[in-house]
């Protein structure tokens, strides 16, 4: 950090001549004595006077300083990390509120599947501790955080601080989830969040949904030329539903069904497409394992510094300076009854 | 003014001066004091004529009594009106010097001796002079004056300034003062005023000899010259002070004696019996 120092009011330094006022003789408290030259030498006494001048006017410096609001000024620093730009976009719609199969449901029998469901933990819940694990367990990427449903909610912007993007996705538990799910403008919302950064590593879109929607074609086609000109790599974990399709499938009447159609024209995309489908939490957490694998490039990138302020500091000390000025007080000789 | 307030003064010689008073005289003239006989044709005053002795006589002249009279004498207030003498405990240690000068004025009506005033700061304050009258009212004049003025800076050149007035003339002086000042021409000042009895009038106010006896920091801030200084009271710097206290005691002490002065410390308050007390010994 460099040693450069401004004050927000400067002109509140023109106060700052106040500081001498305890060194004028006027003063209040003083006792009248008859010949001060009768009394005996007192060194200490005068070192405690001295003292006494020097606090207060140390007092009024410190009060005076701190109203000009010292501080270090903003300053971007160029930061290197290996890692991605993950942008997490997050599926916050009412579906998100179901619960998925328990971890054992491949070997339960198939009859009795629909009465296991409710053993399930929620979707959104398990998304949410997963990608939480994801974000620790990668301190130099930078991510940012997006929730959808009917419109894209951009949560946090690009950032490094796992503490703001742990508390953001810990802030998705609040409320349930509302009615509908517009994949094409969160897409958009998402693709636009990249274009004002310069380009400095590798760009992730990581998709968290368990549904989707047929987009027309004029939205397909802005997304296929924004992933290209950003060039986003997009990853979609397809949390799957109880009774929900799988993508892969190669029958051309499965894309009447959203997902299946969205997942089709993915895959028509000139930049990466990745999909995970994830029918339990261990597949959830397998698919993000997954993404972290895959992307580790170098990045640099600038960070913002803000402003930070001194003053504290300084009323600090002048607190300081005025309780010791207050035990000088009392400390003092009233009068000479 | 209380009739309470009243004192006695004697002096411890004759004093010369033909003014009829209550003072052991050194002129001839009508009193007690039977001095010698003298023929009546040296002394013509048949009045006195004294047949006993007249018959004893073997040269058989006629005697003529001869006695002294009693004499007043002009008393003096020299009060030093220096912004030092407006400190005090409770009260300026001027109005105590104002106290005794009404305690004073009583003293000398009833002697029948007449009272005056000269005072000074560092030099002769002109407007606070009072020439010596015989009058019952004159000293309440003084000890107004005395309780209203402002004095500036003290010194010893207005003393000596009043001194001139004063030196070679008989009667009493009261030099009231707290002497801070250097003590150097002090002396030179007392020779000046041989003549006449003075008497020193210390004024020391109690928070000047006696140090505040709690442990604390006193800002002081002094009376004549504006000066401000610290001082942290403890045991040590008191143990100093009374040290520094006595030791100005002795050598005022020393100028005085050496003059055959005694000085009459004034404190707080005025106490005349103390100085009645004062002048039985020194007059003794």
């Amino acid at each position: 950090m460099s040693g450069s120092f401004d004050f927000q009011y400067p002109w509140m330094l023109l106060l700052l001549p106040l500081a001498l006022l305890p060194f004028f003789p006027v003063r209040r408290d003083v006792l009248a004595f008859a010949w001060l030259n009768l009394l005996p030498e007192d060194r200490l006494g005068r070192a405690m006077g001295f003292l006494w001048r020097l606090i207060g006017a140390a007092a009024i410096a410190a009060i005076v300083l701190a109203l000009a609001g010292p501080g270090h000024p903003e300053t971007q620093q160029l930061r290197v990390g290996r890692g991605a730009e993950i942008l997490v976009l997050m599926d916050r719609s009412r579906s998100m509120d179901e619960r998925m199969m328990p971890s054992d449901w491949r070997t339960l029998d198939p009859t009795v599947r629909l009465y296991h469901l409710s053993r399930g933990p929620q979707k959104a819940r398990v998304a949410r501790d997963v990608l939480a694990k994801f974000v620790a367990q990668r301190p130099n990427d930078r991510f940012s955080l997006m929730f959808f449903s009917t419109r894209p909610l951009n949560v946090v912007p690009f950032t490094q601080h796992d503490a703001t993007i742990q508390a953001a996705i810990t802030a998705g538990e609040v409320g349930r989830g509302i009615g509908d799910t517009d994949v094409g403008r969160a897409m958009l919302a998402a693709i636009d969040s990249f274009a004002p950064r310069t380009y400095s590593g590798s760009r992730i879109i990581l998709l968290v949904s368990d549904g989707g929607t047929h987009l027309d074609d004029r939205t397909r086609e802005r997304i296929r030329e924004g992933l290209r000109r950003q060039r986003i790599a997009l990853y979609w974990i397809y949390l799957r539903s109880y009774n929900a399709p799988s993508l892969d499938s190669d029958d051309p009447k499965l894309e009447a069904i959203g997902e299946v159609a969205l997942h089709r024209f993915f895959k028509t995309l000139d930049t990466p497409y990745r999909n995970y489908q994830a029918d339990s939490p261990e597949d959830i957490a397998q698919a993000v394992a997954d993404v972290g694998r895959q992307q580790n490039l170098p990045l640099d990138y600038y960070e913002r510094i803000p402003r930070e302020d001194y003053s504290k500091h300084f009323l600090l000390a002048a607190a300081l300076a005025c309780v010791v000025l207050l035990g000088f007080r009392l400390m003092l000789l009233r009068s000479w009854e | 003014m209380s009739t309470l307030h009243e004192f006695h003064y004697r002096l411890p010689h004759r004093v010369g001066g033909w003014r009829p008073g209550s003072h052991p005289g050194s002129s001839l003239g009508g009193g007690q004091e039977f001095v010698t006989h003298q023929r009546l044709y040296d002394r013509p005053d048949p009045r006195r004529l004294d047949i006993r002795a007249s018959l004893r006589d073997l040269r058989g002249e006629w005697l003529v009594r001869v006695n002294r009279q009693r004499a007043s004498i002009p008393v003096h207030v020299v009060a030093d009106v220096s912004a030092s003498m407006s400190f005090g405990v409770h009260r300026p240690k001027l109005h105590v010097v104002a106290d005794f000068v009404d305690a004073l004025g009583t003293s000398a009506y009833r002697a029948g001796d007449s009272l005056g005033m000269y005072a000074f700061d560092r030099r002769e304050r002109l407007d606070l002079f009072v020439p010596a009258l015989v009058s019952r009212g004159v000293a309440s004049i003084m000890s107004a004056a005395l309780r209203t003025c402002t004095g500036g800076a003290g010194g010893i050149e207005g003393l000596q300034a009043v001194s001139q007035h004063l030196a070679g003339r008989q009667g009493l002086i009261f030099l009231a003062s707290d002497f801070h000042w250097p003590l150097e021409r002090l002396g030179a000042v007392l020779d000046l005023l041989t003549h006449a009895f003075v008497v020193p009038m210390v004024v020391w106010s109690s928070a000047e000899t006696r140090p505040p006896e709690e442990d604390s920091l006193a800002l002081l801030q002094d009376a004549e010259t504006g000066a401000q200084r610290t001082v942290w009271l403890r045991p040590k710097l008191r143990a100093e002070w009374r040290q520094a206290i006595e030791r100005r005691r002795e050598q005022l002490e020393h100028i005085f004696t050496a003059r055959g002065l005694r000085p009459f410390y004034l404190g707080d308050e005025f106490n005349s019996e103390a100085l009645s007390k004062y002048f039985l010994e020194v007059a003794a």
